[in-house]
């Protein structure tokens, strides 16, 4: 059996649905499509793209800002520092040396303990003793605070220009020496002791042909890497200048 | 000793003595916590990192605990 051509005309009934001509149907735009820029890999950028993997194929990464390897930081900043000088590595000594104060400080807190024992400060009275112990706090703050920050502010930076040595000592004195990259003529490093070898930190020492002709860090963490880091930035500076990186 | 100076009517010299001492060494003491404020302060300057100010709220804290050392001398 042919089926009708035209169902409406057999069930008129139905609701048919029959747009009206003179209702615009607003035209929706195709959305345009983002262009999308690729970047067409240059020799200048293959060669960063190489040497920040390498870099990072050395140090790896740390994220814990108290850390004594801070690779790539990206918060922390030098006020000699340049607009376009990139950190490469930040180094401080090892944790582990801060051992030592550590449980000195840990040993003077208890000390007070221990006052009621000592007969010349039985002559004071209440008041006097207390303002001893008071005072005795503060000095032991005042001890672990210090050595804390000689600790913290005792970096040695390596940027895609030069190495810097910041050292603060005692509080009082502040140390500024650096050295361009390109000036690096000869980069050692020893590991010394059980404990230099268990933990992995040693002295790196670099000859340079600049004003100050050899720049040493002390108790440096992975020095190794650091040797290895230093080669590298060498070998770059030498082939293609990393001032343009 | 103490029981000598006790015996002559000493005790209050010494202990004045002692506490113009205390006083003299608090003041010091604040003029060294003074220098740490500002050496801090110059430090986290020279090197800028995400917990600078910790540590210079640390400075400022032992700072006003040095004047409270002060008071507390005063106070004997």
């Amino acid at each position: 059996m042919n089926r009708s051509k035209d169902l409406d005309t057999i069930a008129p009934d139905d609701d048919v649905f029959v747009p009206d001509p003179v209702q615009e149907i607003p035209l929706i735009e195709p959305k345009k499509k983002k262009v999308v820029k690729t970047k067409i890999p240059t020799k200048e950028s293959t060669m960063v793209e190489d040497f920040n993997q390498k870099i990072h194929d050395i140090l790896g990464h740390t994220k814990n800002p108290f850390s004594s390897f801070l690779v790539h930081p990206k918060v922390l900043k030098f006020t000699e520092q340049d607009d376009h000088e990139i950190i490469y590595l930040a180094v401080r000594p090892h944790w582990i040396t801060n051992i030592s104060w550590f449980f000195i400080s840990i040993a003077m807190l208890f000390v007070p303990l221990f006052f009621v024992y000592l007969s010349f400060l039985n002559i004071f009275p209440i008041q006097y003793r207390f303002a001893i112990t008071l005072f005795w706090y503060l000095i032991t703050f005042i001890y672990a605070f210090e050595k804390f920050l000689s600790w913290y502010f005792d970096l040695f930076l390596v940027t895609n220009e030069r190495i810097v040595d910041i050292d603060f000592n005692n509080l009082l004195n502040k140390h500024f020496a650096e050295a361009d990259i390109s000036a690096i003529q000869d980069v050692s490093f020893s590991i010394r002791g059980i404990l230099g070898t268990f933990f992995n930190f040693g002295t790196v020492l670099i000859q340079t042909a600049s004003e100050k002709n050899q720049i040493i860090f002390d108790n440096v963490a992975n020095p190794q890497k650091i040797m290895r880091l230093l080669k590298e930035l060498r070998d770059l500076n030498e082939t293609k200048g990393v001032k343009n990186v | 000793m103490y029981s000598f100076l006790i015996a002559n009517g000493l005790e209050n010299y010494f202990l004045g003595a002692t506490k113009i001492f205390f006083i003299l060494f608090s003041l010091l003491y604040f003029a060294f916590a003074l220098i740490v404020v500002k050496q801090v302060t110059s430090m986290s300057k020279s090197v800028k990192d995400k917990f600078n100010y910790v540590l210079v709220i640390f400075s400022f804290l032992h700072l006003a605990f040095s004047i409270l050392l002060i008071l507390t001398m005063i106070a004997l």
